[in-house]
């Protein structure tokens, strides 16, 4: 029975975000209209045929928006997820492989910044180098990759004291070959579950940031610059922050469920 | 025992979360405990009110100088000089000197007497950093200040400077503190003040910098009292959190330009809750080229921005008519301004001629124009708490992309906008003319000065070719004697800068007041930069 719901919720969460990644890709040709042309005359109309959500404060097409925003906000979660995986699978395996000052260097830097709460950080980064998606994409590597790096460095202590790469050790092979060859292939299917579950959070800093002006700049769509666009016109038109705002709710929740589900039928532990 | 532990892990931070929610609570209840016996006028602004020296400029705010620093005279309606802590004055040697008899009757906050000593100190103070002050011409001009009896001070001036009693009434910087508020160096500007003591009729209470400011009305003040007890000026840097707060009845009033949003205006005006007032046109909003850069420098360039623009969407539907639309620089009513010119009338195909004149030319398969490679790019610098600039920068940056032009939209929060601007580090800004007293006369003499108390416009425009030429005119016609000539010369650097397309006015910008219907006499004031905090008055 349990095992039934894992997968049912499995399956529908994996189904929404087919369907939002497809959007995603597919947003240039399924858009009914240019995301960024300003026509100030057509102002927050209503849903019409022309425009089947209707339009923003400048005139644009709220559909194409949302379609490039949810664009906008899934291509800046891969890349930086990509860059932070990137990062830290080898810092995480060099420290837990190598030990000694090295590793105790790694834990001081990690503490240091996992002491702050991440999003504060990052907004101090972004801060400081000025608003750019550029800076936006750097910030959230430099506070994520440590988190990553951590995990992964208490997962090659324990495979590092197993008999095969006992065994490999022993026979000569180089630590190069051996984190190549025996340990990557072990921790990889945690470190990914725990990407997945991670994307979620990463695209709701995003949009935190967007919404703060920090982020992704204007024109550009994405979800939370939108919602913050949409301020000033919230009570005389709702709907205009409310799909953005949906739109982030389902996808940060099918990404947290899928992560999870994954988790619990990988069987993979969740340590940290 | 591992229970024990979450129990007093709960319990500690249980503690902390109660002594937080205390300290803010704390503070709620002192402005709220000074609500109930007395009469507590609050409204809001975008940032902190500074540290209120009157010699100093940003991060002082105007409003808040004027609040508790005064000039020896006033600026009336319709530019009226009347007599302010001076109760009279007279005006020898063709205008070389002025002799003001000062009111014997004003006393400084602190209880020290006001008099001919305290002025020339203060005017000393000012001169001696003459370079910091020198966007107002009258800076220069002053040759001694004398005391000549206790309440008698004589000014005398290098030349006839027909501007002189209008540049006495600015907010500043020559305003008066007193003895015991200026710092042991004597220099104001450097050193700032040990307290903000003033003879205004508001005394600073209290000041929590970023957090809010609270004034009380100054007990021994000469002129008539203000009619509320105390004014708590919250600061709130966004116009959103500013509309709810005054919903939920923490303000008692939204004042100023560009502080809510036109549409914010519109709903709450038309919920029929609240009192809406629009003041007379009163600066002009308009965008500045910066023609030290590259694309900039190019006149083709800057006409074409002024054809592509469309003033009339910007007016109908981003200002809903609120403000009207502007053509020239300083609107046509002011003295000396109104000049006939052509005005840029709003057509694409002319613009697209110029940029391809210019040698901006389309790209098949490109969305922006290129000229040798590069893409016309233009960086269009605005401050991110206002509305008003925010949804314009969109609309630009939307419109001008039809052209081809690709405009980058750089926000940041005032600030850093001001030294940004300052810096040059942009293609088009935001900014606004200065209003009563100030245009045109100080407002084109800031043209010529890179003083902290001037603007970008010194950098920005320092790239044409005939900078000094207009620089040497401005100077010239602030010192022209007859009326005749200054009309004449007024109008010779108007039609220049209109011609040369450096600035792109948009439209007469307004204050806008909605406030409590509790709320009574609020007026606009003749200097635009004034709140009116002492004639309103609250009924209960």
């Amino acid at each position: 029975m349990k095992t039934f719901r894992q997968h049912s919720l499995l399956i529908v969460s994996a189904t929404v975000l087919v369907i939002f990644t497809a959007v995603a890709i597919f947003a240039p040709f399924i858009a009914p209209n240019d995301p960024y042309y300003v026509d100030l005359t057509q102002k927050l109309q209503p849903s019409s045929k022309g425009y089947p959500l209707g339009t923003d404060h400048l005139g644009r097409c709220q559909l194409s928006r949302l379609l490039f925003g949810a664009r906008t906000s899934l291509s800046t979660a891969c890349i930086v997820m990509s860059i932070t995986f990137c990062i830290s699978v080898p810092i995480g395996i060099f420290a837990g492989y190598m030990g000694g000052i090295i590793d105790t260097w790694f834990i001081r830097i990690c503490d240091m910044l996992m002491a702050f709460p991440s999003f504060l950080l990052s907004l101090a980064f972004v801060g400081m180098l000025g608003p750019s998606y550029g800076h936006l994409i750097l910030a959230m590597v430099c506070v994520q990759w440590v988190f990553y790096a951590r995990f992964i460095r208490g997962m090659v202590l324990s495979v590092k004291e197993r008999s095969f790469v006992m065994v490999a050790r022993i026979c000569g092979t180089s630590p190069f070959k051996i984190a190549i060859k025996h340990i990557v292939p072990t921790i990889l299917s945690s470190v990914i579950v725990l990407l997945f579950m991670d994307i979620g959070g990463v695209i709701l800093s995003i949009s935190g940031l967007s919404f703060l002006g920090l982020g992704v700049q204007p024109p550009n769509a994405e979800l939370g610059m939108m919602i913050n666009d949409s301020k000033p016109y919230f009570r005389s038109h709702p709907m205009q922050m409310m799909y953005p705002g949906l739109i982030i709710f389902f996808v940060v929740i099918s990404f947290n469920v899928f992560g999870e589900s994954l988790r619990q039928w990988l069987q993979v532990e969740r340590r940290l | 025992m591992k229970k024990r532990n979450i129990w007093a892990v709960s319990l500690i931070v249980l503690t902390i979360i109660l002594a937080l929610a205390g300290c803010s609570q704390q503070d709620e209840n002192k402005i709220a405990a000074t609500k109930d016996d007395k009469k507590v006028f609050t409204f809001s602004w975008s940032g902190d009110i500074g540290d209120l020296n009157p010699h100093t400029y940003f991060p002082n705010e105007f409003f808040s100088q004027a609040m508790v620093y005064e000039s020896l005279v006033y600026y009336g309606e319709d530019g009226e000089i009347k007599p302010w802590l001076a109760k009279s004055w007279d005006v020898l040697e063709d205008g070389k000197e002025y002799i003001f008899h000062l009111r014997d009757d004003v006393k400084f906050s602190d209880g020290s007497a006001f008099n001919a000593a305290i002025v020339k100190k203060n005017f000393d103070a000012v001169l001696a950093n003459r370079e910091q002050h020198d966007w107002i011409d009258l800076i220069n001009q002053i040759k001694t200040t004398e005391v000549i009896d206790n309440y008698t001070f004589k000014l005398t001036l290098h030349h006839a400077y027909y501007p002189t009693l209008q540049e006495l009434t600015y907010v500043r910087p020559l305003r008066f503190v007193a003895e015991s508020a200026f710092p042991a160096s004597g220099d104001t500007f450097t050193d700032g003040l040990t307290a903000p003591i003033g003879t205004g009729p508001w005394v600073l209470k209290e000041h929590k910098e970023n957090e809010y400011a609270i004034f009380e009305s100054n007990d021994t003040y000469w002129g008539e009292k203000p009619k509320v007890d105390e004014v708590v000026v919250k600061v709130i840097t966004d116009g959103e959190s500013r509309v709810l707060a005054f919903e939920k009845g923490e303000l008692d009033m939204i004042f100023g330009n560009g502080v809510i949003s036109q549409d914010s205006f519109k709903f709450l005006k038309e919920s029929g809750k609240y009192e809406t007032k629009i003041s007379e046109p009163t600066a002009t909003r308009t965008l500045l080229f910066n023609t030290n850069r590259e694309t900039m420098s190019d006149k083709n360039i800057r006409l074409a921005l002024q054809h592509a623009f469309d003033k009339d969407a910007v007016i109908d539907n981003i200002f809903y008519g609120i403000e009207r639309k502007a053509d020239t620089l300083f609107p046509q009513n002011l003295t000396y301004t109104n000049v006939e010119v052509d005005p840029y009338a709003y057509d694409v195909e002319k613009a697209t001629a110029l940029l391809d004149e210019a040698g901006w030319k389309t790209v098949k398969g490109k969305e922006f124009r290129e000229k040798d490679g590069q893409p016309l790019q233009l960086e269009l610098l605005f401050i991110s708490t206002d509305n008003i600039q925010k949804s314009i920068a969109e609309f630009v940056q939307g419109d001008l992309r039809k052209i081809g032009v690709d405009v980058k939209l750089t926000s940041q929060e005032s600030n850093t906008f001001w030294t940004t601007a300052f810096d040059g580090h942009y293609d088009i800004l935001f900014t606004a003319t200065w209003a009563n007293p100030f245009d045109p006369h100080s407002y084109l003499a800031s043209i010529t000065t890179d003083s902290s108390g001037g603007g970008p416009d010194y950098y920005a425009l320092s790239g044409l070719s005939f900078k000094k030429e207009l620089d040497t005119r401005i100077k010239e016609v602030l010192l022209t004697t007859t009326e005749e000539d200054r009309i004449k010369q007024y109008h010779q650097i108007l039609t220049m800068l209109h011609e040369e397309a450096v600035y792109l006015p948009i439209s007469y910008q307004s204050n806008i007041a909605v406030y409590k219907k509790n709320i009574l006499g609020v007026d606009f004031l003749p200097q635009e930069v004034e709140i009116p905090t002492t004639t309103i008055d609250m009924k209960n």
